[in-house]
């Protein structure tokens, strides 16, 4: 690689590395990640989920339905008025009202004296507790599984030809690779503009243009941007995977986990389309950097590309099934491209050698997109006004 | 090859303006030679094209012999642009290492000590660019137009905006280059810095030469007039 090219990289990195800004907008994801789980976890230790109620609680129940094993010593013979009265009088805390039709309408009644607004009382789920244990108490442990329903299905799906069928498993590395572009788009898009725009608003780039090649100038600063995007995406990514791997045994987390496909050479075609797809999104943001003078004219220009690259969202449903001719032009159209390829790869409607030849156009279109980039920077260097491409001088457009 | 620049037939039309029309002249080594003429008649446009800025409607405009490219020649050229700017949110050593690094020079560090030492601006040396004032972006950029030793400078208007303090050291500087063999182009509206320091001159109006020569041969085909004077003629025809 040129000398000039690493010492721009070089340059670019090192001042962005001392800006405090690059480090709040690098951090700032992770932290709050950190604190969310923070605060939850801090929340799920103090706040007990489990429904109990200590013995000085006084409780009492009319069984009018019959549910209760006789002689529990919570029942009561007298009616709902009777234990209204109770409660009023301060003999129970709380009760419990069973109907005779509970069976038929499912609903139970419960008494306490107000201590105010109580939105989310779950005094409630007392009753439950007790009734469950009252329960399995009189059969048998398959039949409380087999009431309570905690247990789990697994679902074993099968392909049309008969052979195992994973598609969640599949899925889920190149959404997740999906979710990382994304991101990329949203942290590095105005560095890429700025980067280039700056030359020119600073009025610098006549100076350094005398000292090295545009090529070497905007490669240099891609290379840049693109490392300061990967150490990004590093603190972001990392510390959700290892919480994912740290919750690994949870019961949500783990039935993910085990379905993940880990196939070698699919993994290694996610991240060259990734690479392709961060690289191309590069090129477009210096070309939209070197055509225009400003950061502010830049952002009038760089909202259609990334709607461009984001559209095929918009038809998301498109793509879980057999492509049609709009799938197909998203597929290979450069700038759609790595979201459609990404999505079809996600839901599995794309063929390998179908997703190589759309990793080949985003590469290829990558850096056909760079080559534009240099030689518009190299022409519009020293043009420091707004320029103003041949079809927008036709379709009217005005000078800010 | 005696000449640093050689600039043959240049023709410059930007849509249907034509900006310079059929300029030809050469700049010899080690000389420094005066781009005159007043706001808009071509200066800074054939100096734009000489570096490549600009791709010439028509004619060639050569750097020892080839057109210029900053990869592929062997010429050093320092360059003072017109549009001056900086990295304003970047410290003055951080710059000026920057384009030492870029410029091939192996102890950019020392250097730009050094001159800053030099140009009084050693107090400086952390400060961002965008807390200075002009005078001493100036000096910063001038520093790193003359770092790499160019073997051809360029100054499109060197001295504007410095105080007589300033212009001088910046003539002193101009001086030692001149003595260590640089070919220097002065474009200047100041002619008694032309007088003092060019060898040679070559005066522009509307893209065609009204003057061309060493400074004795332009003053006798004007009659022995100053070049203050000369120039107030050549550009006092327009006026009428």
């Amino acid at each position: 690689m040129n000398k000039n090219v690493l010492k721009v990289a070089k340059f670019e990195i090192i001042r962005q590395l001392k800006k405090p800004a690059f480090w709040a907008a690098t951090l700032l994801i992770p932290l709050f990640i950190g604190l969310v789980y923070f605060i939850s976890f801090i929340s799920a230790s103090s706040v007990d989920t489990d429904v109990h109620f200590d013995e000085n609680t006084k409780i009492a129940i009319t069984d009018e339905a019959g549910i209760l094993t006789p002689g529990m010593p919570y029942v009561i013979d007298g009616d709902r008025e009777h234990g209204k009265e109770m409660v009023k009088n301060g003999e129970v805390d709380l009760y419990f009202y069973i109907p005779a039709d509970f069976a038929e309408n499912k609903k139970a009644e419960f008494y306490h004296i107000s201590e105010g607004l109580e939105i989310f009382n779950t005094d409630g789920n007392i009753l439950k507790v007790i009734l469950t244990q009252n329960s399995a108490a009189r059969v048998n442990e398959l039949d409380v599984l087999a009431l309570t329903g905690n247990y789990e299905v697994v679902d074993n799906k099968l392909a049309k030809d008969g052979a195992d069928s994973n598609a969640l498993g599949k899925a889920i590395i190149p959404f997740f690779i999906g979710i990382v572009f994304f991101m990329f788009i949203a942290l590095c898009g105005n560095r890429f503009l700025l980067t280039v725009v700056e030359e020119k608003e600073n009025r610098i780039s006549e100076m350094i243009l005398t000292s090295i090649s545009a090529k070497h100038l905007i490669v240099g600063k891609i290379i840049a941007m693109l490392a300061l995007g990967l150490v990004q995406i590093a603190a972001l990514v990392i510390p959700i995977l290892l919480l994912v791997f740290a919750k690994s045994g949870d019961s949500f987390i783990a039935p993910i986990l085990s379905t993940i496909e880990v196939d070698p050479v699919s993994i290694t075609l996610n991240i060259i389309l990734f690479a392709a797809s961060a690289v191309l999104y590069a090129g477009v943001c210096t070309f939209v950097g070197s055509l225009v003078s400003t950061a502010r004219d830049a952002s009038s220009f760089i909202g259609p590309a990334i709607i461009f690259m984001v559209f095929p969202l918009y038809f998301m449903q498109m793509f879980m099934v057999e492509p049609n001719l709009i799938v197909q032009v998203f597929t290979y159209f450069p700038l759609s491209a790595p979201v459609a390829l990404m999505l079809r790869n996600g839901f599995g409607t794309i063929s390998t050698p179908e997703f190589c030849i759309g990793i080949a156009v985003v590469a290829v279109s990558a850096v056909i997109v760079i080559r534009l980039a240099t030689k518009t920077f190299q022409k519009n260097a020293i043009n420091f006004n707004i320029v103003k491409p041949k079809f927008l001088k036709r379709s009217g457009f005005k000078k800010k | 090859m005696k000449n640093m620049v050689e600039v043959k037939n240049f023709r410059m039309d930007f849509n249907d303006k034509t900006v310079i029309r059929d300029l030809s002249f050469e700049v010899k080594k080690g000389e420094i030679f005066g781009l005159l003429g007043a706001n808009g008649s071509g200066k800074t446009t054939t100096m734009r094209a000489l570096l490549g800025f600009y791709h010439p409607t028509s004619g060639e405009l050569l750097v020892d012999g080839k057109k210029y490219t900053p990869e592929d020649s062997k010429v050093t050229i320092g360059y003072l642009p017109e549009e001056r700017g900086l990295y304003r949110k970047e410290t003055v050593i951080d710059t000026m290492v920057y384009f030492g690094n870029l410029k091939g020079l192996n102890d950019p560090l020392s250097w730009s000590l050094k001159y800053l030492e030099r140009v009084g601006l050693s107090d400086k040396i952390n400060e961002k660019i965008e807390k200075l004032s002009s005078g001493q972006q100036q000096k910063i950029q001038l520093g790193i137009t003359i770092m790499n030793d160019p073997k051809l400078l360029i100054l499109d208007e060197p001295t504007k905006g410095f105080d007589p303090m300033n212009r001088r050291l910046l003539m002193e500087i101009i001086e030692e280059l001149h003595k260590k063999g640089t070919s220097i182009i002065m474009i200047t509206h100041y002619m008694d810095e032309v007088e003092r320091l060019c060898d040679r001159a070559l005066l522009l109006k509307d893209g065609v030469v009204r003057a061309y020569g060493t400074i004795a041969e332009i003053k006798k085909e004007f009659g022995g007039k100053s070049l203050d004077q000369i120039f107030v003629d050549v550009y006092g025809d327009s006026n009428e």
